[in-house]
């Protein structure tokens, strides 16, 4: 006989079998979606109670009434709290639960019906058994670090317990989250099972199997899987995540440090003692300036984005059938294959065999070695993709990206040429990186269909895409264009018309801010550390050498037509190592040498350069001033009506030319320096350094009044 | 106020650090005995008169745990009327020891302390004490690499090549062996006996002679995996960032060696001295401690110089002999060309390099070792000084008397 109701609250369903003596608590939170909100701890402890209550109790089957199991925090309350004792209560209640059900003797078993990520899996992992539905949309794991926190319920001190400092160390810091057989494999989950059926019966068979359940570390047996805490080994593993996570943080993470901290001081004391240092980690790490801008950007913009707020909605979704590409060079090869991965017929178009050819071996290439596709869906795709010489192979394309040299010339020609191949009422996109789309769209036959699509290398790994409307697109056109991002896969900004539009004009302030601190005399590798130490993601020497310095003394024409100044001694630098021939990595050195070995600073630029360093010079110096170029060039953005929405300002950066994760952004990094502030530090540098700092105008209005781009927090 | 006079010194040979080690079978309490012993012995010392034993020790864990220095004394024999205190100062321990011998005795508030030092490293490993400075929270509220990887970043700072390294370790080993063949160490050796008299250990025997420049040049660096691969080199550019790339110099052929021994130091006012009936070889002139960055952590020996000359009043010129310890190669060659001192002068018998580096007694052994040579070539001052652990460092100088 079943019993069954639901929880006080409403948001769990609880039912018993007395037969079996299993008692099931289906988290039923209100939403799509189980998190560790306010209302959890109530329902968690509310259906546990009814369960313990149950006579002939034998075991507990901890599940969820939604298609996910629990995806983590609810971070609308944690982004808003500030106040950490308030913080450390919460934590300390959460764990007070946690530790109840697993030392209450009735066994619990987790039916993970579907994705257990962050609290969700911490939920899981204070469960005495773990079982995971081995379906394909299903993840398990904790991916707290990628938003500037990390695991804070349990998840250092539970983890290292199951499997081991270093394991624990891997998964955390990197934020992973699992497909269920790789779950199992590393230990997270005990087992898989085929079906939400076959789920429940294993669950079931576990509990008639282990009547007395206890955690691993409630036993007085327990031995710490791996290198015991405290010895030697343990500490050099240690030593080992705490080099390898600086070498790729620069520091700029303190959330990562206090995972490493939190799981070498809490491994060494008993579970609770441990929980309780795991949450005064926590407590200062969630409730700090860091963290809240993390997450403001990382979650609520990007989310918006990838819903398109705001933005019109195509409402029979993009309409297309057949995309065509012009220029089968690296970014139009990826274009084509994220297309056919998205099941769109794709025709791309070369006048050069060999360039068709190349692009071919990398779509087929990439398709072999994606061990995800099943031997069909690698047919599909690439017999999705055809590659041809011929015009006329374009016909009937609903879309058309162009994506050719950067130059007005050649785009118009090829526009003009193979824009009548488009199916009516078809799209044409340019996939230009600064050319403005009005001047590009001059030679079109409808510049309400002309929009600009400008996507980032390598096209398969960089999620954002830059929109780009002209005052002639048509809503319609953009609104299709979404839809077209959303099939593929892409985190979308849309912008207005300039020249450099968002994206291209912030990364070239911040290589030329790079060369030109080299130009004044600054020591090259510290500069190159400054900008790491400040959060950025790659060095402005290091990615300049990267998109080669021909192609911006080449661009540098086109950026003095459009009134850009290029006349500084960082541009002059630029020339002159250009004209030696250093144009950068593909050409076997630039700012750096290229060797077996690695890269090394050209020995030779010192001499080139020629200037004592100034007196004013060092890591934060360099880091801000670094930021600096960036975050001004994006208020002028806004200014100049290219940025309409700031969180666009916030994604655009991060996701798309690597601006300081860790700052959520330039805007982000303003607000926390203020306006006031950064308008004195932009005048000090206009005085020392020249006009080409003085504030925006935008910005001194903000500063007189007080303004902000986010609401405080 | 009196002066603080070393009327002699002993040591232990060094014997390798590892289980194959001659002296890995015998308790650090009793290296340190013996040593007690035969200070006691050779200088016929009432040891109801010693008022102190200070001893260093750093890994302080296991069989060096409790207080040693307490223990050994009670095991040699002494007097029950002799305290004991083992300090740890890392690898300045040993001189650390001696300086507060020194300063207990100058102070007045005793009269005759014996110094020295102790470190079995073949028996209890180097590390496994633990510390907060294996504590990722420690390690970047201060700073810390692991040493090899701040002597790689001294060398790069210093422009110290491994060819440099290398030609130095090189030198080392000549000196040491031309030392061991001309029986320079034989004033303060002590043999290592079992119970029964049989000779353990006699001679120094961590020595390579036939080292020779190609022969190293064919060592792996041992730093540039942790440095490179496992993010070591990184911890080191918030305090260096001019410095693109560290070039890893050092292996085990021109860094210390890991070994065990013991080493003990009389020290005593010249009026208690002279009341037992001993002759003074030399006098404390000045001593000095000073802390320089915990990441580069190994350049401590220069400040720490400039500090004890200055209290004595004295010119780096005023050096006859120097013993700057061979943590790493860089360690001394970067000390002499900060200072600008004649090679020719610093450690004339060869170093840690050759001859080991037991952590905790290296600085009083150092010590002895100046002694002995001022008296051997008739010469009047000397310095020691060490490079340790969390950037400190540590000078002495003394006068013959």
């Amino acid at each position: 006989m079943t019993d069954s109701t639901k929880t006080t609250n409403g948001q769990a369903n609880v039912s018993f079998d007395a037969q079996t003596g299993i008692a099931t608590v289906a988290l039923a939170m209100e939403g799509r979606a189980n998190k560790l909100g306010l209302a959890f701890g109530e329902t968690l402890h509310q259906g546990l109670t009814w369960a313990w209550a149950c006579e002939g109790l034998k075991g507990i089957i901890l599940t969820s009434a939604h298609k996910d199991f629990c995806v983590g925090g609810d971070l609308d309350a944690l982004y808003k709290e500030r106040d950490q004792a308030a913080m450390m209560e919460r934590l300390r209640d959460l764990h007070k639960l946690f530790r109840a059900m697993e030392t209450s003797k009735v066994p619990v078993v987790a039916a993970i019906n579907g994705s257990a990520l962050g609290g969700g899996y911490e939920l899981a992992m204070a469960c005495h058994h773990r079982i995971v539905l081995a379906e394909d949309r299903v993840r398990v794991g904790l991916p707290e670090c990628l938003l500037g926190l990390f695991p804070g319920g349990g998840g250092t001190q539970r983890l290292p317990r199951l499997i081991g400092i270093q394991g624990a160390l891997d998964i955390i810091l990197q934020g992973k989250t699992l497909h269920p057989t790789k779950a199992k494999a590393l230990g997270l989950v005990h087992d898989t099972a085929a079906t939400p059926e076959a789920l429940l019966a294993a669950a079931a068979e576990w509990i008639a199997a282990n009547p007395k359940a206890k955690q691993p570390w409630d036993t007085d047996k327990f031995r710490f899987p791996g290198p015991r805490p405290g010895t030697m080994p343990a500490r050099q593993i240690l030593m080992g995540a705490c080099g390898m996570m600086f070498s790729k943080s620069a520091g700029a993470y303190p959330g990562l440090q206090a995972a490493i901290s939190a799981i070498a001081e809490g491994t060494v004391l008993s579970i609770d003692n441990g929980l309780e240092v795991e949450a005064r980690y926590f407590t200062n790490i969630a409730c700090s300036d860091q963290a809240k801008d993390m997450i403001r950007t990382v979650w609520y913009h990007r989310r918006a984005a990838e819903k398109h707020e705001g933005q019109p909605e195509a409402k029979d979704g993009h309409g297309l059938t057949k995309v065509g590409i012009i220029g089968a060079g690296m970014m139009g090869a990826g274009l084509a294959n994220v297309c056919a991965a998205a099941g769109l017929n794709v025709v791309l178009k070369d006048v050069a065999q060999p360039s068709l050819d190349k692009a071919r071996a990398h779509i087929e290439g990439l398709a072999k070695k994606n061990r995800r596709l099943t031997p069909e869906a690698r047919e599909a795709l690439t017999a999705a993709v055809s590659y041809t010489l011929a015009d006329d192979d374009l016909d009937g394309c609903d879309l058309i990206i162009e994506a050719v040299f950067e130059n007005i010339e050649l785009k118009h020609q090829i526009t003009q040429q193979l824009e009548p191949k488009l199916a009516k009422g078809g799209i044409w996109a340019t996939n230009t990186s600064a050319i403005p789309i009005t001047d590009l769209a001059k030679v079109s036959v409808d510049p309400t269909k002309f929009i600009g699509l400008h996507y980032f290398s390598p096209v398969e790994k960089m999620q954002l895409v830059e929109i780009i409307t002209s005052k002639d697109t048509s809503p319609d056109t953009l609104a299709r264009s979404l839809a077209f991002s959303k099939a593929i896969k892409k985190l979308p900004i849309v912008v207005g018309d300039g020249f450099g539009f968002y994206t291209t004009r912030v990364f070239s302030a911040y290589i030329m801010q790079g060369a030109q601190l080299v130009a004044e005399g600054h020591d090259p590798a510290t500069i190159e550390w400054a900008a790491r130490k400040a959060g950025m993601v790659v060095s402005p020497l290091q990615v300049f050498d990267e998109v080669t310095l021909s192609l911006i003394v080449k661009g540098s024409k086109q950026s003095r037509m459009y009134g850009k100044n290029v006349d500084f001694p960082g541009m002059a630098l630029v020339r002159s190592l250009v004209e030696q021939g250093r144009e950068g990595k593909a050409s076997g050195g630039g700012f750096y040498d290229y060797g077996d070995d690695g890269r090394t600073l050209w020995p030779g630029l010192a001499a080139l350069v020629n200037k004592p360093a100034p007196a004013v010079t060092g890591l934060d110096f360099l880091g801000r001033v670094l930021l600096s170029a960036q975050a001004r060039e994006a208020v002028c953005a806004i200014e100049e009506g290219v940025i309409k929405n700031p969180r666009d300002a916030e994604v655009g950066a991060v996701f798309g030319i690597g601006f300081a994760p860790n700052t959520g952004g330039p805007l982000s990094w303003i607000d926390r320096r203020g306006a006031a502030t950064f308008v004195a530090e932009l005048r000090a540098l206009a005085e020392s350094h020249g006009d080409a700092w003085t504030p925006p105008d935008l910005l001194v209005s903000m500063a007189d009044k007080g303004e902000r781009f986010f609401d405080a927090v | 106020m009196t002066e603080a006079y070393v009327f002699d010194t002993v040591r232990t040979p060094r014997g390798r650090g590892k289980e194959i080690g001659s002296l890995h079978t015998v308790r650090p309490v009793d290296l340190l005995a013996t040593t007690l012993a035969a200070l006691r012995d050779r200088n016929a010392l009432p040891t109801e008169h010693v008022d102190d034993v200070i001893i260093g020790c750093v890994t302080q864990t296991g069989d060096q745990g409790g207080c040693i220095a307490r223990f050994a004394a009670l095991e040699a024999g002494y007097d029950l009327d002799a305290p004991g205190q083992t300090v740890n100062r890392f690898c300045g321990s040993g001189l650390s020891a001696v300086n507060d011998a020194a300063a207990m005795v100058a102070s007045g508030y005793c009269d005759l302390v014996v110094a020295g030092g102790v470190e079995s490293m073949s028996r209890v490993t180097m590390g496994s004490d633990g510390g907060a400075i294996w504590d990722p929270r420690t390690q970047w509220n201060v700073g810390s690499v692991p040493q090899g990887i701040s002597a790689d970043l001294l060398a790069t700072l210093n422009g110290i090549t491994r060819d440099d390294a290398d030609a130095f370790a090189v030198r080392s080993q000549q000196r040491a062996a031309a030392a061991i063949e001309s029986r320079k160490f034989d004033k303060s050796i002590i043999p290592v006996k079992d119970d029964n008299g049989l000779v353990i250990l006699d001679k120094d025997e961590n020595p390579r002679p036939g080292t020779t420049a190609e022969k190293l040049a064919g060592l792996r660096p041992s730093f540039e995996m942790m440095g490179r691969q496992f993010g070591m080199d990184a911890l080191t550019k918030d305090r260096y960032p001019q410095v693109e790339r560290i070039d890893h110099v050092h292996h085990a052929g021109n860094s210390s060696a890991i070994v065990d021994g013991a080493t003990a130091v009389l020290l005593a006012s010249k009026d208690k001295g002279a009341a037992l009936g001993l002759t003074p070889r030399a006098k404390i002139r000045s001593v000095a401690l000073c802390g320089t960055d915990p990441v580069l952590m190994l350049a401590g020996p220069m400040p720490a110089t400039r500090r004890a000359l200055r209290k004595a009043k004295m010119s780096i010129g005023d050096i006859d002999l120097f013993e700057v310890n061979e943590a790493f190669a860089a360690v001394p060659l970067a000390f002499m060309a900060e200072l600008e001192v004649d090679p020719d002068k610093v450690n004339v018998h060869g170093g840690a390099i050759a001859l080991g580096h037991p952590l905790g007694a290296t600085g009083a052994m150092l010590l002895g070792t100046l002694i002995d040579t001022l008296e051997e070539r008739d010469l009047s001052t000397g310095l020691v000084t060490l490079c340790i652990g969390g950037g400190m460092g540590i000078a002495t100088i003394i006068e013959r008397v």
